[in-house]
């Protein structure tokens, strides 16, 4: 259990950083788009200001996404064991996808998440749950080789 | 059949037992109640005529002086009524006195296509009111998704054109800095929804803007004293604004904010940049302004010239007076004592009382006067 519960702090702390990263690129690529300059320290500062401020409203979302994917990628994947692995990255891709949209839903704006007006953007965010996805089964459940595998 | 419209609502509460707010030496009167979802409120000409209300819902109402509430007939072309979608606005021409005509504003179309649109139509001479000859005078393009951000506030300048507030849609932020198209703008227009030869970008758009850069902007007045048009706008998670309207000008969303997004992430990492106006007041954290008067009466004799605020998150009224650099809140109003209630709109009255009406559901009309007669 103890393992699970690192597998998924893991999984979610990664996926709302990069997912954080992500979204900044989408906003700044507009800015850019409309002739504003961004030079690499104020790219830099954003992201940051993204990380320290955005990044837990994603993790949220993270939690409550992959507290259902998971468990239902864990049952696909005993029909399938060898699919294991994708059955976690695309559990994680999904809930992310449906879970937007369930977010936009409920709220009372049109998106929550301004880079995900886009497909492109959605699409990347998705991925995020992706990572997660990937990042739970690596770390709960590893393959042979990867036991194998030197940590440093 | 006229008279069919007539309908006293069961719910009216007209009661003039006033309910003084000692903490602020303001009188509070609660003229009429029961409205459902008011947006705006603009008193007849004719002494003693009584007001007209917009309801969201598509109603507009006559409240006379008496305080009975008349629904006037009102057949808008395909009003929308969803999320913050409905009917807003309501002007009366310049020429009103003559002509009968009245302008309002309104989302129209469908969920997954609709915009801002303007109609005018003529209201009869006498009690019951009736409306006639009801045409759309001009559509907000491109037509967008969703239901927010539509602006919809209405002011005639004195060359007799209107200007009309257009919202960014909320998803399509960035086209208010694309002048090829008209969300989140601000357009001018003569009476009959054209656009003026003399408007600051007459190849662009259908030659209509008149400014530019604007989120959802729900406030506007002119301030002939000053020769000024003093306009104000939602930001998102804070960066709500007043800025001093110019023909051509650039306010600035969403390349500069002093808000950030309701995720909290940075829409912007600018509050100001060259060539962009920057607000002459923002309010961070957000107070979400819905109205704005310009005080011009004689009860409040202190806020001559001042700005009159209503605010739906901020739940008051406030007032602002001209400082060196912008405004500066002088006096909040809380009505029914803080934290207050949502408020949608302000007006003026010939009296010198200021009528507010407070938002949502089961929304009431206020009229507030000084506990201490001037």
């Amino acid at each position: 259990m103890l393992r699970i519960c690192i597998a998924f702090v893991l999984a979610v702390l990664a996926g709302a950083i990069v997912g954080s990263i992500i979204q900044t690129q989408f906003n700044l690529a507009a800015l850019v788009e409309l002739s504003v300059p961004i030079p690499f320290d104020v790219r830099i500062s954003t992201i940051i200001h993204d990380l320290i401020h955005f990044s837990p409203i994603f993790g949220v979302i993270l939690v409550c996404v992959l507290i259902v994917a998971l468990p239902l990628a864990y049952l696909f994947s005993r029909v399938t064991p060898v699919a294991e692995r994708w059955w976690f990255i695309g559990a994680g891709f999904m809930g992310v996808l449906v879970g937007l949209e369930v977010v936009n839903l409920l709220a009372p704006m049109p998106t929550l998440i301004a880079a995900t007006r886009g497909w492109a953007g959605l699409l990347a965010m998705a991925a995020t749950g992706a990572l997660a996805g990937w990042i739970f089964d690596r770390l709960w459940h590893p393959t042979p080789q990867e036991l194998a595998e030197r940590v440093l | 059949m006229k008279g069919s419209l007539r309908l006293i609502l069961c719910s009216l509460t007209f009661s003039l037992a006033a309910v003084a707010n000692a903490s602020d030496s303001i009188r509070a009167e609660v003229i009429a109640s029961g409205l459902n979802k008011p947006w705006a409120l603009q008193q007849l000409p004719e002494a003693d005529a009584g007001w007209l209300v917009t309801e969201m819902g598509g109603r507009l109402l006559h409240l006379a002086a008496d305080g009975s509430q008349t629904e006037i007939h009102l057949d808008l072309p395909s009003l929308l009524v969803s999320g913050q979608g409905g009917l807003f606005d309501i002007s009366l021409a310049p020429d009103f006195a003559q002509s009968r005509t009245i302008y309002l504003s309104y989302a129209c179309g469908g969920l997954s296509a609709n915009t801002t649109c303007l109609a005018r139509t003529r209201l009869s001479s006498t009690p019951p009111y009736s409306t006639s000859e009801i045409t759309t005078v001009f559509t907000a393009l491109p037509l967008r998704k969703g239901a927010a951000h539509y602006g919809g506030r209405l002011v005639w300048l004195p060359d007799d054109t209107l200007l009309l507030t257009l919202g960014d849609g909320f998803d399509y932020r960035e086209q208010a800095q694309n002048l090829s198209n008209h969300i989140g703008k601000v357009v001018r227009l003569q009476s009959d929804g054209t656009a003026p030869a003399d408007n600051p970008f007459p190849n662009k758009a259908g030659g209509v803007i008149y400014s530019y850069g604007h989120r959802n902007s729900q406030g506007l007045v002119y301030d002939a004293q000053r020769d000024a048009l003093w306009q104000h706008e939602h930001g998102p998670r804070g960066g709500d604004e007043i800025n001093r309207l110019e023909a051509g000008e650039n306010y600035g969303w969403p390349i500069t904010s002093y808000g950030i997004d309701y995720t909290y992430a940075k829409v912007t990492p600018y509050q100001q940049l060259p060539g962009v106006e920057a607000p002459l007041h923002q309010w961070t954290p957000s107070l979400a302004p819905s109205d704005m008067a310009l005080y011009d009466g004689s009860l409040f004799s202190d806020w001559q010239g001042d700005l009159l605020v209503t605010h739906l998150a901020g739940k008051r009224l406030q007032v602002l007076s001209p400082a060196d650099s912008g405004w500066q809140v002088k006096h909040n109003y809380y009505p029914d004592g803080e934290p207050g209630v949502r408020l949608r709109a302000v007006t003026v009255a010939r009296d010198g009382s200021i009528w507010l009406v407070t938002d949502g559901p089961d929304a009431r009309i206020l009229r507030l006067t000084p506990a201490v007669q001037p």
